[in-house]
Parts: C-alpha cells; structure tokens; sequence
C-alpha cells in the first residue's frame, strides 16, 4: 500500500505547461534582437532570453538566460555587443526576497553570458541607451503614484546602488517624449562634458551627465505660427560649438541654445538661447560646415537656409528639389576630412521626390558652398542607413517607399537599384560586407555583397520572420533566418546560412530551440 | 486500481491466518491439497505494471512521474523440490504517455522485455512468495510535434538494464495437481525496482520528412528506471 503510494507522487515543473509565444510588436518588445555574435529570441512566458549563437560553420547553438520577472523593455546597444533588458520584478512586493525591479546587461558575443544586474527601487517600463554605452536612462515608473518626469540615470561604468542617479525634472507640464545623449560639447570656461537632452511636451531639459544629480536647465519651447503651444520636432548640435538647434513644429522659427561660460555663481554653464526666422517651416534642420564656419542648414521648401548661430544671420540656396532629408557624409568620403577645416558634403533626399543630391559646402573662402549636384534616381527616398566597418564605408543604403532599394556608393557616386517581389526589411550585417533583405512572413530572402552588388536569392523552406548575420565562433559568419510566428503559440526555427556565400543547397534547418533549458 | 490497493490486505489475511482454500475436486468433495503440489508448471499471465519514473527527461512527455503499463508474463518452472521450485519468466510491458511541451504535442512509447529466473516459495497451500532478477530491454520511441518543421520528430532508442522484485501470488481457483493438470487462477502482486540506461532523445524527423539537413532537436536523456508495481492474474497449469 506505502509503496502505490509513493508511485502515486511526482510531477513536472510547470514550465513545461507554459507555451511558447513570440513577442509582438504591440507588447513594445521585438521577438529577436541581433546581436554581434548572437541572435537573442526573447521567451517572455518563461521570463528568459533564448541566445542562438554558432559554434561551428553551419551550427546553431542555444543557452537560455534568466531575465527578470515581467520584461517591460529591450534594447540592443548600438554597437550590437550588449542587450538590455528592463523588468519589473514582481509586483506587488509580497515577501523581502521577492524580485525586484531591474536592469540587466548581457554580452551578445559568441559566449553570451550576463554582464552586469542593476536593482532598481520602483518599476519602470520604459529604457533609453546612450550611443556611447555608457549611460542608460530608465523612465515611466508604474505605481500608484507615478512621476512621469523621474528618471533615473544608470551610469554603466559603475555597479550597484552607486551607478544610479534619481533625477526628477522640473516641469511646465508633460512629459519625457526623446532623448539625445550629446558628445562631449565644448562648454567655454569648462571641461568639455557630455549632455542629456530630454524633449518634452512643450519643453526641453539639459540635464549635465559630469553632474547628474545637479538641477537641470529646462528651456520652454516657442510658441507655433499659430500661438499655439510649440513642441519639439528635431534636436541637432554641434560638439565643438557648443550649440543646440531645435526644430519646433508649426514655426518658421528655430530655437537655437548656445552654452556659454556661467553667467552666476554655482553654475558650470549657462544657457543662451536665440530664436532665427527661417522663412519657411523647415523639414530638417543639421548642422554644417563651410568656408565661413559653422553653419545651421535648414531645408525649407526648395531652400536651404544656412545659419550663423554666432549672428542668427541667414542666407539661403536655391536647391533644385524640395528635399527634406539630410545627412552629412563628410568623412565617409573622406575618413581623414575635418569638417570644420574642409567644409561639410551632405547627401539630400526625400520621400516625395525622386533625386537625391549632393551638397558639398567646400567652397572657396567666403562662398557659402561648392555645388549641388543632383541626381535621378527615378524613385524617393525615405531613409539613408549606414554601412558600418572600414571596407564598405562609402556606401549607403537608400531605402525607398517602394519595393526595392539602392546602394549608393558616395565615392564614385553610382547608385545601384535592387528591386524585389515583395515589401522590405533590410538588416545591414555588423561586418558592413553585405546587406540582407527580406520580407517577414515570406520564405524569400536575399543577400547582397557590396563588393560585388550581386544578389543572391534564397527561398528558406519556411516563411522568415527577421534575418541576422552573426560572427560565429571561429570567426566565421553565419546568417540566421528565423521562423517565428510573433502573438502565437509556435516554436523558435531558423535556417542557418553561410553568410559569405549562402545557399539553401546546404543550409541547415533547426527547431525546438524553445525547449533547451527548460526545467 | 482497486485490485492494486485491495491485494495486499488480501495476501497479508491469508499470511496471518493460514487458511487453505477450497479446491473443486473433479472426483468428489472439496479437501485440502498438500504444500508443494499447487506451484505451477506454467503460467500465463496478464497485468497491470506501474513505474515511478522521476527522471526529468520524462517530464516533456508527461506531466506526472507515472508510467502505466500492460504486462504480459509467461513462466514455467524447471525445478522443484518440497516448497520451493525455479522458474523461468518473461515479461513484456508495454506503455505510452502523451503530453505536450511547451505547446507542441509529445508522446512516449516503451516496450521493456525482461527475461529470467525466479525463486519461488510455497508458503501456505493457496500462497506462494517469489523473487526474481530479471535482465531487462527497452525500445522508446519519443515524438513531439514540431510546429515550427511541420513533421513530428521521434528519438528511438534501446536501452539496457535489470530490475529485482519480490512478491506474492495468491491462488483464487485451483483444481489439485498431481496426476491432472488442471488450470489454476492466481491473483499476483509483486513489487520491486527496475534500472534501465538511459535512452538519447535525439529527436529528428523520418527520413525524408520536414526541411531538408534538419538538425536533431536535444532534449538530452530519459531513464525510465523507478520503483515499480505489478499486478496481475495468471492462469498457470
């Protein structure tokens, strides 16, 4: 009797009972994150991250981490090295060993592994990353009483309680919308130092990252055309100035902020801000350098309205188009150019025109720029994205509104058209070699080299949901299509590639991921 | 299950008080039989086998640690002298759990064979004790239905092992033996443990299903050794 008894005990733990199901987009969380040595698929109903990884040529491996209880944000670093997860830990805090709040780092290399925890003392949902990975700003705490305006800085050279700063910013009304993390500035009078910049409803906050417990400079934004109340559209600056520009919608006016030497006692810097009519509502705003200095380029209209920040005198150019995108491309043709000697070269587009064009502004001393040369390219632009290593930085991608994009190479100035059967994702692979596209639900996908611009078509034996190319460990790369079906219940799949010279003649196909690691 | 839970009490009564049963006499009125004469020459029988399988490389397949299983003996016996006699004894257990894993649907078959020797001991005329060590076999077959490839996938695997028990058969009807060989019906309840190796769970598809060079899904080991039941009834001659 003891003895059918004690057969009569046992289970299984309940994980086994918990389905898998990707994230969708509407949770703010991404089902897969690429990374540099890794492809993380996050496996929110187990509360860990699942990092696909290759050992070997044409081999997936797997290990799962435990993130913290009920995920409310991820992001990957912009160097693709570290992924971050935010959690809220469990709420309510019943017991003292319950979970807290927290932010986690985990190294996205070829042995993924936990970096650094961060415990935090309220929930927050919302997470910011530096460009520079050395600061993360976590926001938009969820408690009875919530501050929409605290936030709190992680300084991640740090550990533990000593790496967070609590900062609530004075408001006028509203809250955080954007934030810039600027490069070093020159303040006068100071070290150069580093500045948050937090874009509000109807203001905007410099907060200084040397001192972030110190009182924030908040500035109100201008009021619109319409005197109604004017928010933010874009912020741009310039380091070496020391100047931010702030493009406010519904005014043909643009706020700019130069920090100078501090006006009073207790201040490192003060704030001069100063309000330039640009003829026009303007639909960018950056800033350049030409043969007269630092200049503000505010494209209105079929303009360019270039302004001195020192006098907030104007001039304007006639562009043969009404671009309404900019992106400076200086010292990718030329990695040895400085801007403020040589003069800036911006690439103009837009997604209503089809030209792009070429603005050198290295002109003769006094001449406000070179040329403009434009360029058809038969279809609109609506976003440049970059090539990142050293082999390939001359080139941009185009990315179109319609089905197909180009390669741009900004030295000779060829543009190469790649059109496709479908709508479009492009993932450019971190070695800046190749460019994968593909469209997410469709078992078609493609890579093309740059230095060749050869396409090469793949059909994966299941529909793909995100392509990443990843390093793998013997310093070969891979290529993982993934087949995950985001908001049901499904499995982790993926078709792994030979990145340097894919084919589905010998790709290899895995499933199940989703149950390695489970207990 | 009831018979599980209600023969121990039976055997333990018929331990305590000695009793003897009433045969059918084929020639005229019932009379007790003599110890040693009732131990079957061979048996047949068919029961009801369930295992405590604790390890984890289960849990995918099941959510509990139990698997039941039918069971079919057969025995003869090779030497006998006064109350104890040899046997030889097989068994075939088969069984199946079904799940699912995170969603996708698994199922688990075993087939253990065991094959051996058992002691036996005649106790009381309607009771005999035994013990056996038994070589023991299996085939598993594991699938899961892999929603992501579209194909079930199966591990197949032997494993290798022995299991010891000990137990009781109980003797509900009998003729007496001697000069006729007449069927006898025993009730038989037996416990012990069963070790197995353990079995890959390499889960693939079928040659020539799913995607093409589709990599084994790792679900690592399973070993269906545990504590084990048995009971069954067998008609022996």
């Amino acid at each position: 009797m003891c003895g059918a008894l004690a057969l009569g005990c046992g289970g299984r733990p309940s994980t086994w009972d918990e389905s898998f199901i990707p994230a969708d987009s509407g949770s703010g969380l991404a089902a897969a994150y690429g990374l540099t040595g890794s492809v993380a698929v996050l496996d929110t109903s187990l509360g860990r991250v699942t990092l696909l990884n290759s050992p070997a040529a044409l081999k997936l491996g797997s290990r799962s981490l435990a993130l913290g209880t009920d995920l409310a944000a991820a992001r990957v670093s912009t160097d693709r090295k570290t992924l971050f997860a935010l959690s809220r830990g469990v709420q309510p805090q019943r017991k003292a060993d319950d979970e807290r709040p927290q932010l986690m780092l985990i190294d996205g290399g070829t042995a993924p592994k936990v970096l650094q925890t961060y415990t935090l003392t309220e929930p927050m949902s919302q997470l910011v990353l530096d460009p520079k990975n050395e600061w993360a700003v976590v926001y938009g705490a969820s408690g009875v009483v919530q501050n929409p305006n605290e936030l709190v800085l992680v300084d991640l050279s740090l550990t533990g309680a000593d790496a967070l700063s609590f900062n609530t910013l004075l408001s006028f009304g509203g809250s955080p919308k954007r934030f810039t993390f600027t490069a070093p500035l020159a303040v006068p009078g100071g070290d150069p130092r580093r500045f948050l910049i937090v874009e509000r409803d109807f203001d905007l906050v410099l907060i200084d990252l040397a001192d972030p417990g110190r009182d924030a400079v908040t500035v109100p934004f201008p009021k619109t055309d319409a005197n109604t109340a004017g928010t933010s559209a874009q912020v741009v600056y310039d380091a070496d100035a020391a100047t931010i520009a702030v493009r406010v919608s519904g005014t043909t006016s643009v706020l700019l902020l130069q920090l100078a030497e501090p006006a009073m006692d207790g201040q490192d810097f003060s704030v001069v801000p100063n309000l330039v009519d640009v003829g026009g509502v303007p639909s960018t705003i950056d800033f350049v350098h030409n043969s007269l200095g630092l200049r503000l380029v505010a494209l209105v209209g079929s303009s360019a309205v270039l302004v001195d920040p020192d006098t907030a005198t104007t001039q304007s150019v006639q562009m043969p188009a009404a671009f309404t995108g900019i992106r400076r491309i200086t010292n990718e043709l030329n990695p040895a150019a400085v801007p403020s000697a040589d003069g800036d070269v911006a690439l103009l587009y837009g997604p209503n025109i089809s030209q792009i064009a070429y603005f050198n502004l290295s002109g003769a001393p006094g001449a406000l720029f070179r040329s403009i040369e434009p360029y058809d390219i038969g279809v609109s632009v609506k976003n440049v994205i970059d090539v990142p290593g050293e082999t390939f930085f001359d080139r941009k991608i185009l990315e179109t509104p319609s089905q197909q994009f180009y390669v741009l190479d900004l030295t000779t100035r060829e543009s190469a058209p790649m059109r496709t059967n479908g709508g479009l994702t492009l993932e450019v692979a971190p070695d800046g070699e190749r460019v994968w596209a593909y469209n997410p639900g469709q078992p078609g996908f493609a890579s093309v080299d740059f230095a060749s611009l050869h396409p090469v078509s793949l059909i994966a034996e299941r529909p793909v949901s995100n392509v990443f190319d990843i390093e793998g460990v013997n310093g070969q790369r891979t290529a993982v299509a993934l087949h995950l079906n985001p908001g049901t219940i499904d499995g982790i799949g993926a078709t792994v590639l030979d990145a340097f010279a894919p084919s589905t003649a010998n790709a290899r196909f895995y499933s199940g991921l989703e149950l390695g690691g489970v207990k | 299950m009831g018979a599980r839970f209600c023969l121990p009490a039976l055997l333990a009564g018929a331990l305590c008080s000695g009793a003897t049963v009433a045969h059918a006499d084929p020639v005229g009125g019932a009379r007790a039989e003599p110890v040693g004469s009732q131990l079957p020459h061979v048996q047949a029988s068919l029961g009801v086998r369930l295992s405590k399988v604790a390890d984890a490389g289960f849990d995918p397949f099941a959510d509990s640690d139990e698997l039941v299983q039918v069971s079919l003996g057969l025995g003869a016996t090779l030497f006998r002298h006064q109350r104890w006699s040899l046997a030889a004894v097989g068994f075939w257990d088969y069984g199946e759990r079904s799940s699912t894993a995170r969603g996708s649907a698994t199922s688990l078959d075993v087939h253990r064979l065991t094959v051996g020797p058992e002691l036996r001991y005649q106790l009381l005329t309607p009771l005999y004790l035994f013990a056996h060590a038994l070589p023991a076999f299996a085939h598993t077959q594991a699938s899961l239905e892999d929603n992501v490839a579209g194909v079930p996938r199966y591990a197949r695997d032997w494993s290798y092992g022995v299991e010891g028990a000990a137990g009781a058969a109980f003797e509900v009807y009998g003729m007496r033996s001697g000069a006729v060989f007449r069927p006898r019906l025993w009730a038989i309840a037996e416990g012990g443990y069963g070790y197995l190796g353990s079995s890959r769970l390499l889960l693939s598809p079928d040659s020539g299903e799913g995607p093409q060079r589709t990599s084994a899904v790792d679900l690592g080991s399973v070993s269906l050794s545990g504590p084990y039941l048995r009971v069954s009834a067998a008609l022996s001659f």
